[in-house]
């Protein structure tokens, strides 16, 4: 089950499943499932540009130590924040499974540091539950079993550059 | 004439030429004017008449100016007040002016000689706006009352009016060719100021009563009494004032004039209107006079040139002066075709950054380990044609930060019609000499540097230079005071300075001053004259008791500093008192490329703009001074300095926090602000190219803990830029 994505082949797997046969009531959207701090969690793939592997990050002064720093991509500085410590976790050694998702969330480019990215599965968004806590939650909006039986979790992009 | 400059006008009036097309085409379409381009259309005449007058092509800046006066008529009015018969002629009338521009542009890229007189379509255009006048007049006089009494005499649509002087000459109505022009134009500008129809009368007086004062017709007519008791010829507008109890409306709205045959007679009836009660006020107006171009066209029959008002004092020379450069565009006959394209801001800026990317990745090529694996022949090869590759990159470098840099001149020129209105105002003779006006400078800098340069020339002319030649003289100076504006480079900035030789500063007074506002931070004889000095920087500081119309409302010198400390420089002040003042601008010459020096923390790598650096040194730790709270200090030329930790400010561990004989103290310096760097090495010097930080971080406000951007180094690592006023801030201020 769990395979790294490369960035060509994620677009590979995007253009294999054809929008929107299902049927009316269902509301598929391609989502990609990536695992951080011990959650599954999952997000649309619209927002994401690319995964990229064994990035130098360098680290910023003075910001919250959520903001690991920032990257170079082909000249393009980017900010890279680990949701891992967003969530208040502890924080994990890099290791080759980690990865950093590229976001481009309302036109603000990010990235977002995952422990492990798994695959990228039609989700029915009708089929999300809300969390049945009271405590608001950072980064989670929203929940759902896959087929699998793993509990995934909705990752809220907004609340991402919002923070 | 300056061919560059000619260059850059021609570009300009082309530019604004084909605008106006553009504008006239859509509108027809229209069938009508918009408001706005109604205001654009004036704008338009009114650059194209300012830039033509100061490169003396006068048939283009008489027709300018008659056009500009037929929008400002127009836009006064509201364009509505255009009938739809009105509009498709003034459509055409456009399209004729602009063909007719187009022709005299033309001569002047051919280098041919202009057309001397333009009489001919001065006279079309005044008869559509008589036209449009006489469509006014027939139920609006009270708009043109308001009009005419709001500008108070001057020619309306000329508000900068280098124009209105001229045409203000003595009527000359021997010149037999234009009668019928003359009368036309006459009237016109009759009309416009207001004034009565006497084709005799040389000079008008237009007086207004105090307001309210009652029975306005008997008031005027017991003023002239009095001057007619006198013994002076001169003829009343309105008439009969006495039996006439009607005018005393029109006197209110208008005021009421006297014409004078004789300049004498005026200014003997000057001396009397000074003695009459009730006045308001009174302002003497030459006689209407036809386009002045006339006059250079038969110069035989210029009559003598009064010097009656103040502002057509200056006009004489300046004719004369037109009447010289004209002769001297003629004869210089080698055509001058324009060369110049405008391209968008933004285009040079993504150029710019895709050049910094090529200057770094090249390096990045070049130095790569990989090559090392080459035998060596291969590898000589390879270096050969990196070095030219190298070669190749630095110029395109070169060009593309040259695409943006622009003469400083344009800035410059505008400071001499500011020097020239506020000498007449303010009654001082001064000269402003003018050096370096060609150095190049960063368009966006240009831009926002030319706000700060007019407001210093300003406060020179107003405070700085004596008020009075006499006073001058008495301190032992040239009775002509002189502002010297003036632009060199350095390696890396461009200095700009204003200097005069005017009072100069007394920095015990400007302490006074601060003192009573409250400005003092420290105990008034703990400051020194340099840095008393910097408080006329501080915002509310205006030494001036006065708020006068150019400066002095104490929103000055600290507008100044923040827009020159947005584009990266800093503001000095010398003053002598007695002798003068300089106000020196340094700005560095782009701000998307910095100097930049190299300094390592712990594993973070920190670039400090190299001209923020005083210097480096290495210290003992018996050299560091502390206060009371531990806060370290270190003396560098007799002065003591903060030293920031870099390592404990950014919480970064430094690897020689313990021992700082290991570490390198830099000491930095921005505007007036200074302190020590303690930093763990340095690594050396590098051109950066300058990136904003993600936007992401806007929420963090880097910029107020002195990070100000990004770099991008030569092996692909990201450096951080430091800003030192930033860190000043933060660590010291307000630590």
């Amino acid at each position: 089950m769990e395979e790294t994505i490369k960035k060509e082949s994620l677009s590979d797997v995007i253009s294999d499943i054809p929008a929107d046969t299902e049927e009316e009531t269902r509301d598929l959207k391609r989502c990609l499932v990536f695992e951080s701090g011990g959650l599954v969690l999952f997000l649309s793939t619209e927002y994401v540009i690319e995964i990229i592997n064994d990035h130098a990050i360098t680290s910023l002064p003075v910001v919250p130590d959520y903001v690991r720093g920032i990257i170079n991509l082909r000249g393009q500085i980017l900010p890279v924040v680990d949701i891992r410590k967003m969530m208040g976790k502890e924080a994990a050694d890099y290791n080759s499974k980690t990865c950093i998702i590229v976001l481009n969330i309302d036109s603000v480019p990010i990235g977002i540091v995952a422990d492990n990215v798994r695959s990228v599965l039609d989700i029915d968004m009708n089929e999300i539950h809300p969390l049945p806590l009271h405590h608001p939650q950072k980064l989670a909006n929203g929940m759902l079993k896959l087929d699998d039986g793993t509990v995934a979790m909705s990752f809220d992009c907004h609340a991402l550059v919002q923070g | 004439m300056d061919e560059s400059m000619l260059e850059a006008y021609l570009f300009e009036e082309n530019e604004l030429l084909d605008k106006l097309d553009e504008m006239l085409m859509s509108d027809e379409k229209e069938g009508d004017f918009s408001t706005d381009d109604v205001n654009e259309i004036f704008r338009i005449m009114h650059t194209i008449k300012g830039s033509s007058a100061m490169m003396s092509f006068n048939s283009i800046s008489t027709i300018a100016h008659k056009i500009e006066d037929l929008f400002f008529f127009i836009r006064d009015k509201g364009i509505d007040f255009v009938s739809a018969a009105d509009k498709k002629d003034l459509f055409d009338l456009m399209f004729k002016s602009e063909d007719r521009l187009r022709a005299e542009i033309e001569k002047v890229e051919n280098g041919e000689p202009l057309t001397e007189n333009v009489d001919d379509f001065i006279a079309t255009v005044s008869a559509f706006l008589d036209r449009l006048k006489k469509d006014e007049v027939k139920g609006e006089s009270d708009a043109a009352a308001s009009a005419s009494s709001g500008n108070a005499g001057s020619v309306p649509g000329t508000e900068k009016d280098p124009g209105a002087p001229e045409k203000a000459q003595t009527a000359d109505a021997a010149d037999g060719s234009a009668v019928s022009n003359i009368d036309n134009t006459a009237a016109v500008n009759a009309k416009l100021a207001g004034l009565p129809e006497d084709a005799a009368a040389q000079q008008f007086i237009h007086i207004f009563l105090e307001e309210g004062v009652g029975m306005e017709n008997l008031r005027a007519y017991m003023i002239v009494n009095a001057l007619q008791d006198c013994g002076i010829p001169f003829r009343t507008y309105p008439e009969h004032m006495d039996s006439d109890p009607s005018t005393a409306q029109q006197i209110i709205d208008n005021g009421f004039f006297l014409a004078f045959d004789q300049a004498d007679d005026c200014q003997k009836a000057l001396g009397i209107l000074k003695s009459q009660n009730h006045i308001r006020s009174f302002e003497v107006i030459d006689a209407p006079r036809p386009a002045e171009e006339k006059k250079e066209a038969v110069p035989a029959n210029s009559p003598e040139k009064k010097s009656s008002g103040a502002p057509a004092s200056s006009a004489p020379q300046k004719n004369t002066q037109k009447a010289k450069s004209t002769s001297e565009t003629a004869k210089k006959a080698t055509p001058i075709k324009q060369s110049l394209i405008s391209v968008n801001l933004q285009k040079l800026d993504s150029l710019m950054n895709l050049v910094g990317e090529i200057v770094i990745t090249e390096s990045m090529v070049t130095s790569s380990p990989v090559l090392k694996m080459l035998p060596q022949e291969a590898y000589d090869n390879f270096n050969k044609s990196a070095r030219q590759l190298r070669k190749l990159t630095d110029d395109l470098q070169d060009i593309s930060m040259s695409l943006r840099m622009v003469p400083i001149s344009g800035v410059f020129q505008k400071m001499n019609r500011i020097v020239r209105d506020m000498k007449s105002k303010l009654g001082k003779d001064v000269k402003l000499t003018i050096v370096g006006e060609e150095t190049e400078v960063d368009k966006s800098i240009v831009d926002s540097i030319q706000d700060p340069i007019m407001h210093i020339v300003r406060n020179s002319m107003d405070h700085g230079i004596e008020a009075t030649a006499a006073e001058r003289i008495r301190a032992g100076k040239n009775p002509q005071g002189e502002i010297i504006l003036s632009a060199s480079h350095t390696s890396s900035e461009v200095v700009i300075s204003v200097t005069d030789d005017g009072y100069g500063m007394d920095y015990k007074t400007i302490l006074d001053k601060a003192e009573q506002k409250e400005l003092l931070t420290k105990p008034k004889s703990s400051y020194s004259p340099r840095e008393a000095l910097n408080l006329i920087l501080l915002p509310g500081f205006s030494t001036n008791k006065e708020v006068t119309e150019y400066s002095g409302r104490g929103v000055g010198m600290d507008v100044v500093k923040k827009n020159v400390e947005a584009v990266g420089g800093a503001v000095r002040i010398d003053s002598e008192y007695g002798k003068g003042t300089t106000i020196t601008l340094k700005i560095p010459l782009t701000m998307a490329i910095v100097d930049g020096m190299k300094v390592t923390v712990g594993d973070s790598i920190f670039t400090i703009p190299i001209s923020n650096i005083n210097q480096s040194f290495k210290v003992t730790a018996g050299d560091i001074i502390l206060d009371e709270y531990g806060n370290e200090m270190i003396e560098r030329m007799g002065n003591f300095y903060p030293i920031v930790r870099l390592g404990r400010f950014y919480n970064i561990p430094s690897k020689y926090d313990a021992n700082v004989e290991e570490g390198i103290m830099i000491w930095l310096e921005a505007g007036d602000k200074s302190c020590v760097l303690y930093a763990d090495d340095l690594i050396g010097e590098q051109q950066v190219v300058v990136k904003p930080l993600p936007t992401y971080f806007n929420n963090y406000d880097l910029k107020n803990v002195g990070i100000s951007g990004c770099t991008i180094l030569g092996d692909g690592n990201i450096s951080i830029i430091l800003d030192v006023a930033g860190i000043y801030a933060a660590a010291v201020e307000n630590a």
